[in-house]
C-alpha cells in the first residue's frame, strides 16, 4: 500500500509538471481540485492519461474521473480497485 | 457612406452534408445529416466515431496538383464563391489591389504533417514534402494566386471562431475603404490531431452530436470549407453583381477565463451578440434566427443558452445549431454558418437543430424542431473558439432599409497616428534595448548548436535561440507548469511589455489582443503527435492539445490581464506581426477598443526545422547570418531563429509620453511570376503609395529597415526597392537590417519593430543596422522616421512606418 501511495503521488507530480511539490505536500484528506493542490480541468484530464498510460484504467466521462478525483485517498482508492 | 457597406455576392460550401449551396440546402431541408464512418485515415481508437467526413474526390473536384487537403478544400469552395459573383470576370489585374483574400485555419496541413511525423517514427525513408503545405497561410494564398488578389490578404487561427474573424475582419477593411472585395472565409480537413484532441478531452459523442439535448455528451468533428465574398455595396453595385445578403454587423469579445474552457456565465459570448447588434443599429427583436455554436459539449451548450438569454431575454428566436449536418468543421465552422445565414434569408426559413430530442432542464428552452418557412430580415450567428475567442456575425436581407440598420459612425482613415506605449521582447540578442544594441554593435549573436530528437532525428542544427529568458522569475510556477515554451516567451514578452500592469482607466472589455505566429506552438504540437503515434491514441496528453492550438499565446495575455476585447491571432508567413499590428491599429482607429497589445512569437524547434527543411528556408549548415552579404549559394537558407516580441498601443491623443508613434501599418500581396521576390518599380510604387494614402512623405524616411538575411534573391530585391524609392524621391534611402540578431523566423519582424523603436528613440545608432550595408547616404542621427519593410516568400509585403 505504501509503495502505491508514492508511486502514485510521483506519478502526479510527473504528469502535471508539479516540480515545487514534494510527495509529501499532497495530503490524502484535501481535495485534489480547486482547493488543496488548487488543480483545474486540464489537470484532471492529465491525469486521466496518466492513469490509462500506466494503470490501464479507461476514463470515458468526467463525472466518472470527478468522483475518483475528489481527493488523493478516493483516487488511491480508485487505482486499487480499477488498475489492470 | 453608407456605400461602403459590406455586401455578400458569392457563396461556396463544401462539408459532408454535400457540396455547393445548393446541396448543402437541400441537406438542411430534408434533415439529411452528413455524419458517418470515418474512412479518411485509421484511427485505433476513435475509428467507430461518426465523423463529418466530405465524400467527395477532394483532389478530383478541386483540379489543383499542390496542396494539403485543407487546400483544396479551400479552393473548390472559393472557386464555387467566386464564380456565383461574377468576379471571375474581373481577374485580369484590374483593381487587383482593392481585392484581398482573407481565411481562417487552424488544422491546415497538420494532416498531412502527420504522416511525415508516421515515417519518421517508423524509421522509413524522410519524405518532407507534406511539410510544404503545413502553414495555415498555405490555403490562403493558393486562394489569392488564383484569384489574382494583390491587396490585404492574410490568415487567422483563433481555432473555432477563425472563419468567422476573417468575415469581420474583411468587413472592416471593406468599411475602411481599403478593400473593395474579398474572398472570406475558412476551411479545415479532419486530422489525426484534432480527433484525438478533442478525445483527449472527453469532448467527443460517438454516436454523433446531439446539441441543446439534455443528453448531449460532445461534439462530432468535421471537415469542409466555406467562402463569401464580400463587396463594397457601391462597388458591387456599379458592376450590376447581384447581392445576396448585407453584413450589417460583428462583434468579437475574448471571455478571458480557461484555455479552452468557455466563461459558464457566457460573458464573452454575451458581450460579443451585443456588440453585433448594437453595430447593425438592430435592436434584439429584429433578430429571425440565430443560428447558434452549439457543438454539443454539455458546457458550450449552456453557456450559449445563458448568453441567448441574457441577449433576448425571454424572447429568444428561433435558434439552431447546424453542427449534427457537418460535424464541427473548427476554422471552417463560422463561415459554413455565414453561408447557412446568407442562405436562410435568401430561402426565407430556418433549419432545424438536428440531433435535439429532449429538453434540457439546465437550458429551459428549446432550439428549432423542424425546418421551418420564416419570415426574416436579420439573423444572427455565434462563433466560439478555444481561449474564449469570441465572434458573432448579423446578416441581413439585401432589401432591408439601410436608413433602419446603419449606425452612422465615422469611419477613421488609416492615417490616424498610434501612441506605441510599452514594448517587451524575448530574443536571442536579449531582452532589452541595451542588449540589442550590444548585439547590433558586435555585428550579430552567434547561433546555438541544439540537438533534435524524436520524432524529427535530423541531427545537430544550429539556431539563433533565446536560452533562459528569464521566465521563472516573471511567471509563477502554477502557471508555468502548464505553459508551452512559446506561450512563455510570449508571456514573458508582454509582462515586459506592462512592468506595471494596466492603466487603471482602462476597462476590460476596450483592450484588445493581437498576436502573430507563424507557426504556433510546435513543441506541444509535436509532443502530443509524438505521443499519439508512438501509443497507437493511448493515454493522449491533453495539456499538449489545449497549448498546441495557434491562438493559445493570445488567449494567454487575455487570461494573465484580464483583456476582454477582441482577441486575435494572424498566422501569414513572415507577415504575421504586421497583420496583428494593423488588427489592433483598426480597433483603436475604429474606437472599438483604448488600449491594444499588438505582438508576435515563434518558437525554434526540430519540428520547426523540419518544417522549413522541405519548404526551404532554414538550413543548419548555414553561415551566421550577414545581411546582404550574398553569402548563401543556390538553395541555402539563412539559420533559424526564434522569439516574441509585445506592443502596447493607444490612439495619440489618450497617452502621454509614448515611445514612438505608429503612423502606418499595412500588408498586401504582390505578384511574380516564378514565386519569387517583387517586381522593384512596383514595389517602391505601392510603399510610396501607401506611405502618402497615410500622410507620410516619402521624402521624410530616414531608414528603411529590412529583412534581408544573406539571401541573394530576396536581399537584392529589397536593395534594388530601395534604390527605385531613391529614384522615386531624388535623395538616396538607407537600408538597414535586424535578422543577423534575431535570426530567420516568421516573428522576426516583430523584433525589428523593436529595433525601429530604438532607432527614432535615439537608443540604437543607425549605424550599428546599417554595418556592412551597401549605402552611402549618412543617415540622421537618430532617424526621425522609420520604415520596417517585410518581404515574405508565398507573396506577402507589409510594412510598418514607425516615427519619433
Amino acid at each position: 500500500m505504501q509503495s502505491l501511495t508514492d508511486e502514485l503521488k510521483n506519478k502526479i507530480i510527473k504528469a502535471l509538471n508539479l516540480d515545487k511539490i514534494a510527495p509529501a505536500d499532497i495530503k490524502d484528506d484535501e481535495p485534489l481540485f480547486g482547493t488543496g493542490l488548487g488543480l483545474d480541468s486540464l489537470d484532471a484530464l492529465d491525469l486521466v492519461s496518466m492513469l490509462e498510460r500506466d494503470y490501464g484504467i479507461l476514463i470515458q466521462d468526467m463525472e466518472a474521473a470527478r468522483q475518483a478525483f475528489a481527493s488523493y485517498r478516493t483516487l488511491e482508492d480508485f487505482v486499487q480497485r480499477n488498475r489492470r | 457612406m453608407s456605400s461602403r457597406r459590406p455586401v455578400v455576392t458569392g457563396l461556396g460550401i463544401i462539408t459532408a452534408a454535400g457540396c455547393g449551396v445548393s446541396a448543402v440546402w437541400d441537406a438542411l431541408r430534408s434533415n439529411r445529416s452528413g455524419l458517418g464512418p470515418l474512412t479518411l485515415f485509421a484511427s485505433p481508437r476513435y475509428g467507430r466515431h461518426q465523423v463529418g467526413q466530405v465524400q467527395v474526390d477532394v483532389d478530383q473536384l478541386a483540379g489543383v496538383a499542390r496542396g494539403s487537403r485543407s487546400d483544396k478544400l479551400a479552393w473548390i469552395a472559393a472557386r464555387d464563391a467566386i464564380a456565383q459573383s461574377g468576379l471571375a470576370a474581373l481577374a485580369d489585374g484590374a483593381g487587383a489591389d482593392r481585392k484581398g483574400v482573407l481565411l481562417g485555419s487552424t488544422v491546415a496541413g497538420m494532416l498531412g504533417t502527420e504522416e511525415v511525423f508516421g515515417r519518421l517514427l517508423r524509421g522509413q525513408r524522410r519524405r518532407f514534402a507534406p511539410m510544404r503545405y503545413h502553414e495555415c497561410a498555405s490555403a490562403t494564398d493558393l486562394c489569392a494566386r488564383r484569384l489574382g488578389a494583390c491587396g490585404p490578404t492574410a490568415t487567422f487561427s483563433t481555432a473555432c471562431s477563425a472563419g468567422a474573424l476573417a468575415i469581420a475582419t474583411a468587413a472592416d477593411l471593406i468599411e475602411n475603404g481599403e478593400l473593395d472585395a474579398v474572398l472570406a472565409g475558412g476551411a479545415d480537413s479532419l486530422s489525426r490531431l484534432t480527433l484525438n484532441g478533442f478525445g483527449s478531452l472527453l469532448l467527443l459523442d460517438p454516436g454523433g452530436c446531439r446539441p441543446f439535448d439534455a443528453a448531449r455528451a460532445g461534439i462530432s468533428l468535421g471537415e469542409g470549407a466555406a467562402m463569401l465574398v464580400l463587396e463594397a455595396e457601391e462597388t458591387a453595385c456599379a458592376r450590376g453583381a447581384r447581392i445576396l445578403a448585407r453584413l450589417s454587423g460583428w462583434g468579437a469579445s475574448c471571455d478571458a477565463t480557461h484555455p479552452t474552457a468557455p466563461n459558464p456565465q457566457g460573458d464573452g459570448a454575451a458581450a460579443a451578440m451585443q456588440q453585433a447588434l448594437q453595430r447593425s443599429g438592430l435592436s434584439p427583436s429584429d433578430i429571425g434566427c440565430v443560428i447558434a455554436h452549439g457543438t454539443g459539449t454539455p458546457d458550450n451548450d449552456v453557456m450559449e443558452a445563458r448568453a441567448l438569454r441574457r441577449v433576448f431575454g425571454g424572447a429568444v428566436p428561433p435558434f439552431a445549431s447546424v453542427k449534427r449536418f457537418f460535424g464541427h468543421t473548427l476554422a471552417a465552422s463560422g463561415a459554413v454558418k455565414a453561408v447557412v445565414c446568407v442562405q436562410a434569408l435568401g430561402e426565407q426559413a430556418v433549419p432545424a437543430n438536428l440531433g435535439f430530442e429532449n429538453g434540457d432542464p439546465k437550458i429551459g428552452f428549446e432550439p428549432t424542431r423542424a425546418f421551418q418557412s420564416r419570415r426574416l430580415k436579420h439573423v444572427l450567428s455565434n462563433s466560439f473558439g478555444f481561449g474564449g475567442n469570441n465572434v458573432v456575425l448579423v446578416f441581413s436581407c439585401p432589401c432591408s432599409d439601410p436608413a433602419s440598420t446603419l449606425v452612422s459612425v465615422p469611419r477613421r482613415p488609416s492615417a490616424m497616428p498610434l501612441a506605441v506605449l510599452g514594448a517587451g521582447l524575448v530574443s536571442a540578442g536579449g531582452h532589452t534595448m541595451a542588449s540589442v544594441r550590444t548585439a547590433l554593435a558586435a555585428g550579430g549573436v552567434t547561433p546555438a548548436w541544439l540537438e533534435s530528437s524524436a520524432p524529427f532525428p535530423l541531427g545537430r542544427m544550429r539556431g539563433y535561440t533565446c536560452g533562459h529568458f528569464g521566465a521563472s522569475g516573471v511567471i509563477s510556477p502554477d502557471r508555468r507548469r502548464r505553459l508551452g515554451h512559446l506561450q512563455q516567451m510570449a508571456l514573458v514578452a508582454a509582462k515586459r511589455c506592462l512592468p506595471q500592469g494596466l492603466p487603471g482607466w482602462l476597462s476590460p472589455d476596450r483592450a484588445c489582443v493581437a498576436i502573430g505566429t507563424g507557426l504556433g506552438c510546435l513543441g506541444e504540437t509535436a509532443a502530443f503527435v509524438e505521443n499519439m503515434l508512438k501509443n497507437e491514441e493511448r493515454a493522449p496528453l491533453a495539456g499538449r492539445f489545449a497549448n498546441s492550438v495557434h491562438n493559445a499565446c493570445a488567449s494567454q495575455l487575455a487570461i494573465e490581464f484580464n483583456l476582454r476585447g477582441l482577441n486575435s491571432t494572424s498566422t501569414h508567413r513572415e507577415i504575421s506581426f504586421e497583420v496583428a499590428l494593423w488588427h489592433c491599429a483598426s480597433e483603436l482607429r475604429q474606437g472599438r477598443a483604448d488600449l491594444a497589445l499588438a505582438g508576435a512569437a515563434d518558437e525554434l524547434s526540430p519540428y520547426a526545422q523540419a518544417v522549413g527543411h522541405r519548404w526551404g528556408w532554414w538550413n543548419q549548415n548555414a553561415p551566421v547570418i550577414r545581411p546582404f552579404s550574398r553569402e548563401l549559394k543556390g538553395r541555402q537558407r539563412p539559420l533559424p531563429g526564434e522569439g516574441a516580441a509585445v506592443f502596447t498601443l493607444a490612439r495619440a491623443g489618450q497617452a502621454s509620453s509614448p515611445l514612438a508613434l505608429l503612423r502606418s501599418v499595412h500588408f498586401g500581396r504582390f505578384v511574380t511570376p516564378a514565386g519569387g521576390p517583387p517586381e522593384a518599380q512596383t514595389e517602391a510604387s505601392w510603399i510610396r503609395e501607401t506611405l502618402e494614402r497615410d500622410g507620410v512623405s516619402l521624402a521624410s524616411v530616414d531608414l528603411l529597415l529590412t529583412g534581408a538575411s544573406g539571401r541573394p534573391p530576396w536581399d537584392d530585391a529589397y536593395r534594388e526597392v530601395a534604390s527605385a524609392l531613391s529614384v522615386l524621391r531624388g535623395h538616396e534611402v538607407s537600408l538597414g537590417a535586424y535578422k543577423h540578431v534575431s535570426g530567420e523566423h516568421h516573428s522576426a519582424s516583430a523584433f525589428g519593430f523593436f529595433v525601429a523603436l530604438g532607432l527614432v528613440r535615439g537608443e540604437i545608432e543607425p549605424a550599428l543596422c546599417l554595418a556592412g550595408m551597401p549605402t552611402a547616404a549618412t543617415v540622421a542621427r537618430p532617424p526621425r522616421t522609420v520604415l520596417l519593410y517585410t518581404l515574405a516568400p508565398g507573396g506577402s509585403h507589409a510594412l510598418c512606418c514607425v516615427c519619433a
